[in-house]
């Protein structure tokens, strides 16, 4: 295990036909696995408004974004099961039967276009910001040419979603009071989504799964946020929030993990309804796999 | 105002590095996405060849075509054209490298299988007709193990 740790810290890659040590693989698996069903958790999200998205272009979005977060969950549960802890189906079913987990933003109800509007420009940059940390220095090669491409590809929401919100700030009073609710229900969630702070000791970090801490990447979220936000004229929904008059940053209330972890342990508010959505999903979709199971055999 | 065939380069030129929305490090132009640039009822149009029909960049690409040139000093028009059809064979050969070499990103040769773009195994397995995006196809490669995307063209849809 030393000398794999030396090899991780000289910047080495770990491919899938390397002698890979049964922890690391397990911990590789685990973030994987937990970031393919945040990905799938939200492309049902997405999908949910391409119907109801104003206009053909909002709709052509939503459609795309949603195909996005799909294959991306495709591609990520492929390297996934080739790490051979689970089998695809495994964790299929895992998660719908809500024994593993999912990122804590998709335990949260939409109400309504401006919640998605929040969704993509401050759920989308928190995830963006903690997929480009890990990118930067991971250690798992599958994993890390996927990432490259995934972002690439959030990159392109995020301005999307920017663009959206800016749009709602500029608009009618109701437009912006409209976001600023939006903004209240959405803002805790996203700074969460980063996570209490990282134990010195974390296997991610030492194993150059993760290449930032929790903290440091909560801190540059919200000192690139919170000024975006107040330029937009919406307020943020933290009385404790200030400016540090020593360092001129801005300083958030402290955070109360609990919800957070019962969040996690899918105990969220919108939890079980985004289980069983996921899991009818999933069933309606029974007859297209048949189908094609069926179309591939007939080819070979 | 006269246009001039230096205007039109000029135009061209800037035009040409506007990035795709979907892949930062390339523009229009190394995607085969700009067509020309040319002068119609006396003002200026850009015509874009979509890689896909109902591809969701094009607003993106389309307002990033006109800032480049407003830039430059001219107010141009943009039109997506419907021919020719955009095939991979439209992709440089520069960008092509950056595809494969930086995004594990595979093109289908015109002649032969599409090689692995980590390992250069030529016997990828087709997993599904789309992945992230509705121009690529996602594939898996036995050999090295990874998943890879693939460049949709008509040729590759008929394997």
């Amino acid at each position: 295990m030393d000398e794999f740790e030396a090899f991780l810290d000289a910047g080495g890659i770990v491919e899938p036909n390397d002698d890979i040590p049964e922890r690391y693989r397990h911990a590789v698996f685990r973030f994987i696995e937990l970031h393919a069903n945040s990905e799938y958790m939200g492309g049902l999200t997405e999908r949910d408004w391409i119907p109801k998205a104003p206009g053909m272009h909002r709709k052509l979005t939503a459609l795309a974004k949603s195909q996005d977060e799909i294959g991306h969950a495709h591609l990520l549960y492929m390297v996934a099961a080739d790490l051979e802890v689970k089998t695809r189906e495994e964790m299929m079913v895992d998660l719908l039967e809500g024994r593993t987990h999912f990122h804590n933003v998709f335990h949260y109800r939409v109400h309504s276009w401006a919640d998605q509007i929040a969704v993509a420009y401050l759920v989308d940059a928190a995830a963006l910001a903690s997929q480009q940390a890990v990118f930067k220095n991971c250690s798992y090669g599958p994993y890390k040419r996927i990432l490259r491409r995934v972002i690439a590809e959030e990159g392109f929401h995020m301005r999307n979603g920017e663009e959206m919100m800016l749009l709602m700030a500029h608009g009618t009073n109701t437009q912006h009071e409209m976001m600023q609710e939006a903004i209240n229900r959405w803002w805790l969630p996203a700074v969460q989504l980063f996570g209490p702070d990282s134990r010195p000791d974390d296997e991610l970090l030492r194993w150059h799964i993760k290449s930032e801490r929790n903290e440091d990447l909560r801190d540059r979220y919200v000192q690139k946020f919170v000024p975006q936000l107040l330029n937009g004229g919406f307020t943020i929904p933290d009385p404790g929030l200030r400016k540090d008059p020593d360092d001129g940053k801005w300083k958030i209330s402290e955070i109360d993990w609990e919800p957070l972890k019962k969040t996690m342990r899918n105990g969220g508010p919108d939890s079980a309804r985004r289980i069983a959505d996921a899991r009818s999903a999933w069933e309606n979709a029974d007859w297209v796999r048949t189908a094609l199971d069926a179309a591939a055999k007939a080819h070979t | 105002m006269t246009i001039t065939k230096s205007t039109l380069n000029a135009v061209r030129s800037a035009v040409a590095l506007v990035k795709d929305p979907e892949y930062p490090d390339l523009n229009i132009q190394q995607l085969g996405i700009l067509e020309d640039v040319v002068i119609d009822a006396s003002s200026i149009r850009v015509d874009l060849v979509p890689t896909i029909l109902g591809c969701p960049a094009l607003d993106t690409i389309e307002q990033d075509v006109l800032a480049a040139a407003r830039a430059l000093g001219y107010e141009v028009t943009v039109r997506f054209c419907h021919s020719p059809a955009w095939t991979p064979d439209r992709i440089s050969d520069d960008a092509k490298k950056i595809l494969a070499h930086e995004y594990t990103i595979a093109i289908t040769p015109r002649t032969g299988n599409t090689e692995c773009p980590l390992c250069g195994h030529t016997s990828l397995e087709k997993r599904s007709d789309v992945g992230p995006t509705a121009c690529r196809s996602v594939h898996w490669c036995p050999n090295c193990r990874n998943p890879i995307e693939v460049v949709r063209s008509r040729k590759a849809q008929d394997q």
